[in-house]
């Protein structure tokens, strides 16, 4: 389990994290969002030990992260770096012995990942020479080279074309079956939705909401009470709390508070009711509610 | 330490490849063979060619005769350039306008020692002692120390230059974040060096064979001084000293910046201390026996470069030598782990110039 207690670090007078906390179990995919400058990166190279937090610690089964613990990590930062006059096969199996592969090792784990992630026709050419997205698979194929033990990943999925977005999902899906906690950072919620057991969201250096995706569902918005009527007389809704709008010759009625029981006889009592019941807010809906 | 080998061998197989690295390499070869073969296209041939019609005179260590049909003759070959002179029957010599002096001298003595010994005379020839110090090899020396102080000075400045680049490269990049993930930033910053510096002493080395070679081809080896082996041996460990010296001041102040384009203006007080380390050294080839010499020789970083140069140019004793090697290395360690510390708290600092203040403290 890898742990994230009380994080702070402020530059200069800015405080970039006040108290950042949230742990992610063995397999758990955990997606970290926020808006920009809200804090994500700066936790994630804490935890990377790229920068030193100013308290607050990093444990991974319960003892505090040492520097070998971390050579076993896989990292994608913010900032994509790789060398670019240095061709894709040999710069993965590069980034593989420095984590400690031996050589016969990082070979072939630099061509398995590679035939992956779909890079085999560019395995001799020179890194510059690629596109965007095909630079953006080689960062992750070194992020990825070693097998780590745990996956940090900052925008992962920044840059992709849908193909390489579901070929990313489906390596970190078999990281994370395979027992690996994965955290990455990602402003595509429908993406982080889709894919995470948890969710963690930051604001101002702070987690204004963190979870399981379902929990936060139910903790956020209890969901609003969505209420459809045909032919319904007008007027039936006016002392009705919640909106009403009209939709050809339905009517639909949005409520957040009131009474649902009383809400539901009235509405019988004013048409023919077609849809009753609470819709399940989205994350982007969760989000915004939780950063206003 | 597998970690600062890995990177070294990743500075030495990308660097190898390039097209820049092996045209330096050749043209660095070509110049100081060339320069080889300079004395003799420059100052000539020691020896004059004589055209030689009849009596043929004795022979003479300066003077290659070669034999000519008759005076007309010789007198085409001294105008066309053929021969430096013509000497008709042993006692009348053909010049081109006014005869060479030396030439002339030398003709002369060689005209006189025919006649003394027609008459029957021996004569000895006067012995040469030195008084002074053996300066038979002199000029040949200093040569040798002007040469080093260039091949020293261009190989340390380029090969610390790209300690700096690579530095700046991967900090620009942000490589360095992932790397420093799976290696220490000394192992990462000591690969560097120790990748670089292969490469640079490979230079080196291959620029000496060059030399040697080409002075054996052209025979000037004979003029080698006495102890060549060690004006060798001590060009090459002055250079290890002073490239570990120069490179981890490169990396430090390299570390501050993340564009290559800022990169001349931090590495100014490097190559300024470079700057003045080669001009004590050439002053030292002009003048090895000076008291300035002799001080800068102890005194690091310039004992890097003076030291081999009053090595090549003088006879240095041991003990000098050693002290100054000392001081060197201990002044070497001590920049390495300045520069670790710089590098440690700099290269993770992208952005603006890191002010060295800052990252020293």
């Amino acid at each position: 389990m890898l742990e994230i207690d009380g994080l702070r670090k402020r530059y200069g007078d800015k405080t970039a994290l006040d108290g950042v906390g949230f742990a992610v179990r063995p397999g758990e995919m955990f997606g970290f969002v926020g808006a920009n400058g809200a804090g994500k990166t700066t936790t994630m190279r804490i935890v990377m030990g790229v920068l030193d937090a100013d308290s607050g610690e990093v444990r991974l089964d319960g003892r505090p992260l040492t520097y070998d613990d971390r050579r076993t990590f896989g990292y994608m930062p913010e900032e994509r770096g790789l060398y670019q006059k240095m061709k894709v096969a040999e710069q993965i199996e590069y980034f593989g012995r420095l984590h400690g592969l031996a050589p016969a090792a990082a070979r072939s784990a630099t061509a398995a990942l590679i035939e992956r992630l779909g890079l085999a026709e560019r395995r001799d050419d020179a890194v510059e020479a690629l596109s965007l997205g095909n630079q953006q698979r080689v960062q992750l194929a070194v992020a990825l080279v070693h097998e780590p033990a745990v996956l940090i990943l900052d925008e992962p999925f920044s840059g992709l074309d849908p193909l390489a977005v579901d070929a990313l999902a489906e390596v970190l899906k078999d990281r994370a079956a395979a027992g690996v906690p994965v955290i990455f950072s990602s402003h595509q919620l429908d993406l982080v939705e889709q894919l995470c057991d948890s969710v963690g969201i930051i604001s101002a250096g702070r987690m204004v909401a963190y979870g399981p995706v379902g929990d936060l569902r139910e903790r956020e918005g209890r969901g609003v009470l969505r209420v459809v009527v045909r032919d319904a007389a007008p007027g039936w809704a006016d002392r009705l709390p919640g909106a009403l709008t009209r939709e050809g010759d339905r009517d639909v009625l949005l409520c957040e508070e009131g009474d649902d029981q009383d809400i539901l006889r009235t509405a019988i009592g004013a048409g023919k009711v077609e849809h009753f019941g609470r819709r399940q807010p989205t994350l982007a809906e969760i989000f915004r509610e939780a950063v206003a | 330490m597998n970690g600062l080998w890995l990177v070294a061998q990743r500075e030495i197989r990308t660097r190898i490849r390039t097209k820049s690295y092996l045209i330096s390499l050749a043209v660095s070869a070509i110049l100081v063979a060339a320069l080889a073969f300079l004395p003799r296209v420059l100052g000539g041939d020691d020896t004059y060619d004589v055209g030689v019609v009849g009596q043929a005179p004795p022979p003479a260590a300066q003077l290659a005769y070669s034999r000519l049909p008759d005076e007309a003759a010789a007198r085409k070959a001294v105008v066309d350039g053929d021969v430096d002179a013509a000497l008709i029957n042993g006692d009348k010599v053909l010049a081109d306008g006014e005869l060479d002096q030396r030439l002339g001298l030398i003709l002369e003595s060689v005209h006189r020692d025919a006649q003394i010994s027609a008459a029957g005379l021996t004569i000895t020839p006067l012995t040469v002692e030195s008084v002074g110090a053996d300066a038979r090899y002199q000029g040949v020396r200093t040569g040798i120390a002007t040469l080093i102080v260039m091949v020293l000075f261009f190989l340390l400045i380029y090969s610390s230059m790209f300690v700096a680049m690579g530095v700046v490269e991967e900090k620009g990049s942000r490589i360095v974040e992932i790397l420093l993930t799976s290696v220490r930033p000394w192992q990462l910053l000591g690969g560097k060096i120790v990748g670089l510096g292969a490469l640079g002493l490979v230079n080196l080395v291959v620029v000496i064979v060059a030399g040697l070679a080409a002075s054996s081809a052209t025979g000037f080896t004979a003029d080698f001084p006495p102890g060549m082996g060690g004006i060798v041996v001590s060009a090459v460990v002055w250079f290890v000293l002073g490239y570990a010296f120069f490179s981890a001041l490169a990396a430090a102040f390299g570390s501050l910046v993340s564009r290559q384009e800022e990169l001349n203006t931090v590495l100014t007080p490097m190559t300024m201390l470079m700057m003045f380390t080669y001009l004590t050294a050439y002053f030292a080839a002009v003048e090895p026996a000076g008291t300035v010499a002799r001080v800068l020789s102890f005194v690091p970083p310039f004992s890097s470069m003076v030291m081999p140069v009053r090595t090549a140019a003088v006879d240095v004793p041991l003990v000098e030598i050693l002290v100054a090697g000392v001081l060197m290395v201990v002044a070497v360690v001590a920049v390495l782990l300045g520069a670790a510390r710089v590098y440690r708290r700099a290269v993770l600092r992208t952005g603006a110039r890191v002010k060295l203040g800052e990252v020293v403290r």
